[in-house]
């Protein structure tokens, strides 16, 4: 079964590829990573980011439109929120930025695990399946989120912050996290008053120790104003992923390494290793040490 | 590790009441699916593009103009030439009594009228789910 998807996705069937991304999504066979193809060209990977409502899917249509004008192929990976409690999902970001079907548009929604930051679990495999099958853009749309989400920036090229007008005071600028990882930031619905204002704000927080060469751009979706900048700003930006792994992936993938033997042994519940947890749990750093040691054998 | 169905929920046509699939959406939802929203005013074409790009294993459509037997049986040919038949399609909003068969013998699974619960449709979907489909 595994074969025929990897035949059909060699092939370019966009089928396999949905399925890929669907077994990556669930964590299974992702010894796929090592068979895929090297991509022909490696991909830009834009990330898009910024909270709740400010406009992230409807910009990401109106990227689509301008990238497709200039015949680049698009993969958009967009996440929303998985409700911690049902586990359920309402993914309605395509909804927003999906035209007519274009072969050269691929979108996907993906839902995030509550509390598990803002993009999708194994995004860097889903981001190597779509690079591999040969999309010149890709597009990640994270879950509305804000300050101290900025694991996005280790899987991307280029992260965009979408901002307001009328967000905060200056005072809320200067807070770390999302406005350090941002490489181009962009104040999206400019139709409306106070743009400039929010702009200027951001523009004197990130010179205030030196010039900071991190364009401020002024766009909205809805006049189409300053979406051809956007992207110039976007291509200006060296791609700076790593080429295969990301430390970030290989820590992943340890992760999941070690969740795995932490079950097996579990399962089995030999004698030693049950006293090395119940001390654990008493508080003992030694047994720690030592339950570390058994799960590496 | 167990992954939750994915089902997408489409209106199809010029029809533009979507009160009803917003309901439906959130209730499945809340039985713990994934519900990939496409909205209102789909062509068949796109719908088909959507269901195969998510790889859903479900396709609701909704659809209270009238033209049901017309946009139906179109959506069912375009899934069949994407060779899609395994995903399993529901019909619900305003479809006359003498329709329903029809729909059925084209190869929808099941058409939800008004006055069906959501827990009904809940439960079809989860029963059919752990039956194999999907």
């Amino acid at each position: 079964m595994l074969e025929a998807l990897l035949d059909g996705f060699r092939r370019r069937d966009r089928q396999a590829l949905a399925r890929l991304v669907s077994l990556a999504a669930r964590g299974e066979q992702t010894a796929v990573a090592a068979t895929l193809p090297c991509p022909a060209k490696p991909s830009r990977v834009v990330a898009i980011t910024g909270s709740p409502g400010v406009g992230k899917s409807t910009l990401i249509g109106q990227l689509i439109e301008h990238l497709r004008t200039k015949n680049l192929t698009v993969a958009v990976l967009a996440c929303d929120p998985q409700s911690p409690i049902s586990g359920g999902a309402l993914l309605g970001d395509r909804f927003r930025m999906a035209g007519a079907p274009d072969d050269g548009v691929f979108i996907r929604s993906l839902a995030v695990p509550g509390g598990r930051g803002a993009v999708a679990e194994r995004l860097d495999l889903m981001i190597r399946l779509v690079e591999a099958f040969g999309f010149d853009v890709i597009i990640v749309e994270t879950v509305g989120a804000g300050q101290g989400d900025t694991a996005v920036r280790d899987l991307t090229d280029v992260v965009v912050l979408l901002l307001q007008p009328e967000s905060g005071d200056d005072l809320q600028w200067e807070k770390a996290g999302v406005l350090e990882v941002a490489d181009v930031i962009a104040v999206h619905k400019a139709d409306l008053p106070g743009a400039e204002q929010t702009a200027d704000q951001v523009r004197a927080t990130l010179d205030v120790v030196a010039h900071s060469p991190t364009p401020v751009l002024r766009l909205s979706s809805k006049t189409r104003c300053g979406i051809a900048e956007l992207w110039q700003a976007i291509e200006a930006c060296p791609l700076r992923r790593g080429t295969a792994h990301s430390n970030h992936e290989l820590l992943g993938r340890l992760q999941e390494e070690l969740a795995a033997r932490f079950t097996a042994a579990e399962e089995t519940r030999q004698p030693d290793w049950v006293t090395t947890l119940d001390d654990c749990k008493r508080g003992d750093p030694a047994a720690l040490a030592r339950a570390l040691q058994m799960l590496a054998r | 590790m167990s992954s939750p169905v994915r089902i997408v929920l489409a209106k199809v046509g010029l029809d533009g009441h979507d009160r009803g699939i917003k309901v439906v959406a959130r209730a499945l939802r809340d039985s713990g699916l994934h519900v990939i929203y496409a909205g209102l005013w789909q062509t068949p074409e796109a719908v088909v593009r959507t269901v195969a790009d998510e790889d859903a294993a479900w396709l609701g459509l909704s659809l209270l103009s009238g033209a049901h037997m017309t946009l139906v049986p179109r959506v069912l040919e375009l899934l069949r030439e994407a060779k899609l038949e395994r995903v399993g399609v529901l019909v619900g909003g305003i479809i006359p009594e003498a329709d329903i068969p029809k729909l059925l013998a084209m190869g929808v699974a099941r058409v939800f009228g008004p006055g069906t619960s959501l827990d009904e449709i809940v439960q079809f979907l989860k029963a059919r789910s752990e039956a194999g489909h999907a």
